[in-house]
């Protein structure tokens, strides 16, 4: 059996016993809610309560864990659902039409407080969302149809035919159902291919943008996918007996962020178990209500300030202690030989000498570029830039000369004030970075813009996003899929070939990026631009703060693309690596071309030697 | 409409007091102290239960006003920097201060019941005509104030040394310190004019509604609206959002009706916020273009 | 007090969990200038960071005029002598050039008359930065923007200067401005600490060179008397 053969057996088996192990927690989750559904009143409402809470706090993890995206208005969207089943539900609506209409009631509202966040920063987002369940609330109070400050009745929920009432309390299992749907929605999606780029979303956009990540349209996407979820508890809340304003005020939305930091933000049970901390405290805690709420405060605070990662940081944290026994230190013995020190130097270009590749067919030509940050300051003047196909080229020019903002201008990040960029016989000056996987072209960053909190493995598959049909749609239920883990387990493979390529040690493959030292993240951005199969590759400083073994690498890398007739732009500070590597090199100063041409004929260009090396 | 403007000032004197309160603390910290209506609370139920007990208008008014500030600094060291410390620019703050919050009401409504209270007579109510308007000491009092600490505000900012090193901790901390500026002294410092001036609304307001706990959110939210009308980046431009909500609010009133005041608040900060999301008064804004005509019509607008 | 304005003793920092440098030591005597080189990424302006306090994971010693200030905060540090010209300038924009000035000089705001004589004396090495003084900061160009950081640097008198890549985004003329304000400098008995990428501008000014790869000292030489190796190490960095 080959070894990749070997591999999907193994997988297979795994997903075998997982899918066994799922199956039997089901049960037991449906055994748990028969068992409450013939319980007392008082043990149903407390419990449909917390599970409630839980499909909010399950809600808001989804956009503030996992998307960044901190949600003060999710009391507004519980509201909406709520409201809109009571009072439809009176008018004489079937309830069960109102749990459609609720979900996507609420889901186009949060598609509209999804576009508000692509307008402003984290701060800003919160205090909006957090405005809006101000309004909610005004709305709820104020006006007559909604019954104002008294609330209205919600909605009896129907009882169960004859043969079903076995069962109990049909609106437990109701409620238990809703719950389930929630946890698989975003459990898929903390398990899917997805999971990588929400978090590059969060924490590195323009890293998931340069792989084809619209990072606009999911934004508002998961936005409101996790106000249709937030719509759908309040559904299920409505049949409680009565609704009020009260419930649903920014001290509802407050505690529902407050749910899934205290139990531990972007994981899988800590807002289950927030939920369920704050639901039960009113009941554990039963003493005058003054004091309870003091006791609540205190508590709440108290475990923002001491453990910022909440209960389940600290089970991880514990765990950690309990494991780090048996695993040594293994990061650090694979390290050693990296990040040796430099003695003898010798950063030229190893193997092949530079071929002329002879086309002279352009892959990319960028005409009359002129650009400014700021008015009246020109940080790029009326430059030509042209890339024969299948070469390597080279940028370089001193630091201010405009390098790194050609570099953006081409790949997207900034648009040209004047001028045009054609790459691949099509115009894209116009079009913004997230295009332009599609016309071939990947590019690296120059300082680390990886998701630290992510695998090496897990960022380098964000470079093949693009290249996967219907990651997102998909990953709503991603390990009921075949095709989609099939799809998963390739993604996987193709990243550690990649990463191999690049040559880090397969070692490294598992390891979170904030953990890796600098050489290992800046030959991990290589591998996630080249698994997406560039034909023009974009590398903005690859060499800095990597050693000679590493830059070895990096050499041997660019000749073999070059063989695969991929066209390579590097810009660079190192310029004996540049005069050896590429096949042309042009050269910037102020903002202006100095010279473009074979790399032999810069060399030797006085403009240059003046321009650069001061000289 | 003299009379409608000057209760307007009046009232948006209250809320300019208080969104100052906010903006400077987020000015110098980057943090919004979302406790600040709970300190012009604090500050309010103080002095209305010392003056119960007998004790002189002007002591109990001090009195009102330490404990405003002093919890102010409390809420730095208590639930901001300890936060701050370890998150990596999350908003864990945001958490903490909302649960201070709901920590100082339940604190208050233990000590005095959650029921309303009368704070004590300490300005007269007595009339003023100005021009064919009339109003009274007490809101005259009020926008003197607010103009004073506006004033006084731009004044120490931009005139004295200490100011510039707010400007410049303000912009780039790390750099400030480079300097020899103690940012930590200087967020302590922030917190505490927060809750003087927080403090000082209350006396202010004091008179004209009732004391009771859950007052905070009242006036807290009223001010962080004025604020967010404002611009959350200047103190100045909160304290001008704060008054023209104010005189907006008390025009509602009189010509919609009185129910307005409640939601015509809301309605402005959203539509505002459609507009000029970061505030009416904020620097490179559409408003501030139209009224400085500065700069180059055709570079408006930001890039990728 | 020993001779020494700044003493470095097995520093190893970084930022997260692995270390950018490692077992630095290096030294500038009283009234020396001593560059730092080294390529993009190399550690010097974490070895600069450690110095001024700003990095929490440091390991080893740091003594500037004998003070042990490896767990000082970075105010203290400034207000013990030290100050620091950053990587990218950092003027406070929204003020004018005098406000930089004045605030450089923080730390000796109860002496009235030696910081006007500081500002006179600014002023006197920059002219351009005395005519412009009253403008905003941002409205100087890359290379007046320097001389003003560098200014604000000399208003606090301190007995040590960092200053990080100075050179950055400047154009050929304003680095011979340059060049010209750091020999000053020297001139007058400072002790600087000078991290740069231009190899000819840190020889020119500076009496010792330390070179600094992979977040290791590799080397270490007089300036005057760098030998053949030396020369082909740096120039095979830079270029």
């Amino acid at each position: 059996m080959t070894a990749a053969a070997v591999t999907a057996a193994g997988d297979i088996r795994r997903r075998r016993t997982w899918a066994w192990i799922t199956a039997a927690l089901v049960l037991a989750y449906f055994g748990a809610t028969y068992g409450i559904a013939h319980g007392t009143i008082y043990t149903q409402g407390l419990i449909s309560q917390a599970m409630i809470f839980a499909v909010l706090a399950v809600s808001l993890d989804l956009v503030a864990g996992m998307t960044g995206l901190y949600s003060l208005g999710h009391a507004g969207l519980f509201a909406l659902g709520a409201y809109t089943t009571a009072l439809l539900g009176h008018a004489g609506w079937n309830i069960y039409l109102l749990l459609p209409i609720s979900i996507i009631g609420a889901g186009l509202v949060g598609a509209v407080l999804g576009t508000l966040s692509l307008r402003v920063s984290g701060l800003y987002f919160a205090i909006m969302t957090f405005i809006f369940s101000l309004v909610v609330t005004v709305i709820l109070q104020d006006f007559a149809f909604t019954g104002g400050l008294n609330g209205t009745p919600g909605p009896i929920y129907p009882s169960l035919p004859s043969w079903a009432i076995f069962l109990g309390n049909p609106l437990v299992w109701t409620i238990a159902v809703v719950l389930l749907i929630a946890v698989t929605i975003v459990w898929s999606i903390r398990a899917s291919a997805m999971y990588p780029v929400l978090l590059a979303i969060r924490d590195a956009e323009p890293f998931a943008a340069a792989n084809g990540v619209r990072t606009a349209a999911i934004k508002i996407g998961v936005f409101a996918l996790s106000a249709g979820l937030a719509g759908m508890a309040g559904w299920a809340f409505s049949f409680s007996g009565y609704i009020s304003p009260q419930q649903f005020t920014w001290t509802t939305s407050v505690n529902i962020l407050v749910m899934v930091i205290f139990g531990g933000i972007n994981t899988r049970l800590g807002p289950i178990i927030g939920a369920a901390f704050v639901s039960a405290f009113p009941i554990v805690v039963h003493i005058d209500p003054l004091v309870q709420e003091l006791i609540y405060g205190l508590v709440f605070v108290a475990i923002i300030v001491f453990f910022p990662g909440g209960v389940m940081g600290l089970v991880m944290l514990v765990i950690h202690r309990l494991t780090r026994r048996r695993s040594g230190p293994p990061l650090a013995a694979a390290a050693a030989g990296d990040t040796a020190p430099v003695g003898h130097v010798e950063v030229e270009a190893t193997s092949s000498p530079p071929r002329r590749t002879g086309s002279e067919e352009y892959a990319l030509e960028a005409t009359g570029i002129t650009f400014s940050y700021v008015k009246g300051v020109k940080a790029v003047e009326e430059v030509d830039f042209r890339v024969r196909r299948g070469s390597v080229h080279g940028l370089i020019g001193p630091n201010g000369s405009g390098k790194s903002t050609l570099v953006n201008l081409v790949a997207g990040r900034l648009r040209p004030d004047e001028g045009t960029i054609v790459a691949n016989g099509r115009r894209i000056d116009r079009l913004d970075a997230a295009t332009r996987p599609a016309h071939g072209i990947r590019r690296t960053f120059q300082s680390a813009v990886l998701v630290r909190d992510l695998s090496v493995r897990e960022n380098v598959t964000i470079g093949l996003y693009h290249r996967t049909p219907n990651v997102a749609g998909r990953s709503l239920v991603w390990p009921l899929l075949p095709g989609a883990l099939r799809d998963h387990r390739e993604m996987r493979g193709a990243a550690d070939t990649a990463l191999q390529t690049a040559g880090l040690a397969a070692s490294w493959n598992g390891a979170r990026v904030a953990d890796v030292p600098h050489g290992v993240e800046q030959l991990t951005q290589l591998a996630a631009a080249c698994v997406g199969e560039p034909s023009i590759l974009i590398l903005d400083e690859p060499l800095a703060g990597l050693s000679t073994r590493e830059i070895e690498q990096v050499s041997e890398i660019l000749n073999d693309l070059r063989e695969r007739g991929v066209t390579v732009i590097v810009v660079e500070h190192q310029t004996h690596f540049i005069f050896s590597m590429c096949d042309d090199v042009t050269v910037l100063a102020a903002g202006r071309l100095v010279v473009s041409g074979p790399a032999e004929q810069v060399r030797s260009n006085e403009r240059v030697r003046e321009v650069y090396l001061g000289q | 409409m003299l009379q409608v403007l000057l209760s307007g000032l009046a009232t948006g004197a209250i809320y300019g007091l208080v969104a100052m309160a906010f903006a400077i603390v987020f000015y110098v910290t980057r943090v919004i102290n979302f406790a600040t209506g709970q300190l012009l609370m604090v500050s309010i139920m103080t002095v209305s239960g010392l003056a119960a007990v007998g004790l002189p208008g002007w002591a109990a008014i001090i009195a009102g006003l330490v404990l405003s500030t002093g919890f102010g600094v409390g809420i730095y060291f208590g639930a901001v920097r300890p936060v701050l410390k370890v998150g990596r620019g999350g908003f864990a703050w945001l958490v903490s201060t909302l649960g201070v919050a709901i920590i100082l009401a339940s604190i208050a409504a233990i000590i005095f019941g959650p029921t309303s209270r009368a704070f004590p007579e300490l300005l007269h109510h007595e009339s003023v005509r100005i021009g064919d308007a009339s109003t009274t000491w007490q809101e005259l009092l009020a926008i003197i104030v607010a103009v004073v600490v506006l004033i006084a505000f731009e004044l120490f900012r931009r005139r004295t040394l200490f100011g510039k090193v707010g400007m410049a901790i303000s912009s780039d901390p790390e750099m400030a310190s480079a300097i020899g500026a103690n940012a930590t002294a200087y967020a302590v410092l922030a917190f505490a004019i927060g809750g003087l001036l927080a403090g000082a609304a209350g006396v202010l307001v004091g008179p004209i509604t009732y004391a009771n706990p859950y007052l905070g959110d009242t006036y807290g939210i009223a001010g962080f609206i004025g604020l967010m009308i404002g611009g959350i980046e200047k103190p100045a431009a909160a304290m001008g959002g704060g008054l023209l909500l104010g005189v907006l609010s008390v025009l509602a009133n009189t010509y919609i009706n009185s129910q307005a005041a409640d939601w015509f608040p809301f309605a402005v900060v959203v539509v505002v916020l459609l507009i000029a999301p970061h505030g009416l008064f904020a620097s490179g804004n559409l408003f501030r273009r139209w009224f400085g005509r500065r700069g180059n019509v055709a570079t408006m607008g930001t890039r990728a | 007090m020993s001779g020494e304005a700044l003493q470095i003793e097995g520093l190893s920092a970084g930022y997260g969990r692995f270390d950018v440098v490692h077992d630095i030591a290096l030294r500038v005597e009283s009234g020396e200038a001593v560059a730092l080189l080294g390529p993009n990424g190399a550690g010097k302006t974490t070895v600069l960071r450690a110095i001024m306090g700003m990095l929490r994971h440091r390991r080893g010693r740091i003594e500037v005029a004998g003070t042990d200030v490896t767990t000082m905060p970075t105010h203290r540090i400034a207000r013990g002598h030290v100050g620091l010209v950053p990587e990218g300038r950092r003027l406070f924009l929204d003020q004018t050039v005098e406000d930089n000035l004045r605030l450089g000089g923080l730390r000796l705001r109860h002496d009235r008359e030696r910081v006007e004589a500081l500002l006179g004396s600014v002023y006197e090495l920059f002219p351009a930065v005395g005519r412009y003084r009253n403008r905003p900061a941002n409205a100087l160009s890359g290379g007046e923007q320097q001389m003003v950081a560098i200014g604000r640097m000399m208003m606090s008198d301190p007995a040590l200067m960092l200053l990080d890549e100075p050179s950055l985004g400047l154009a050929p003329l304003a680095i011979q401005d340059l060049a010209r304000a750091l020999t000053a400098l020297r001139e007058q008995g400072r002790s600087i600490l000078l991290v740069e990428q231009r190899v000819d501008l840190a020889l020119q000014v500076c009496d010792r060179v330390y070179i600094l790869s992979g977040g290791r000292i590799v080397r270490e030489s007089s300036a005057s008397t760098i030998d053949a190796e030396g020369r082909e190490l740096i120039d095979a960095f830079l270029g």
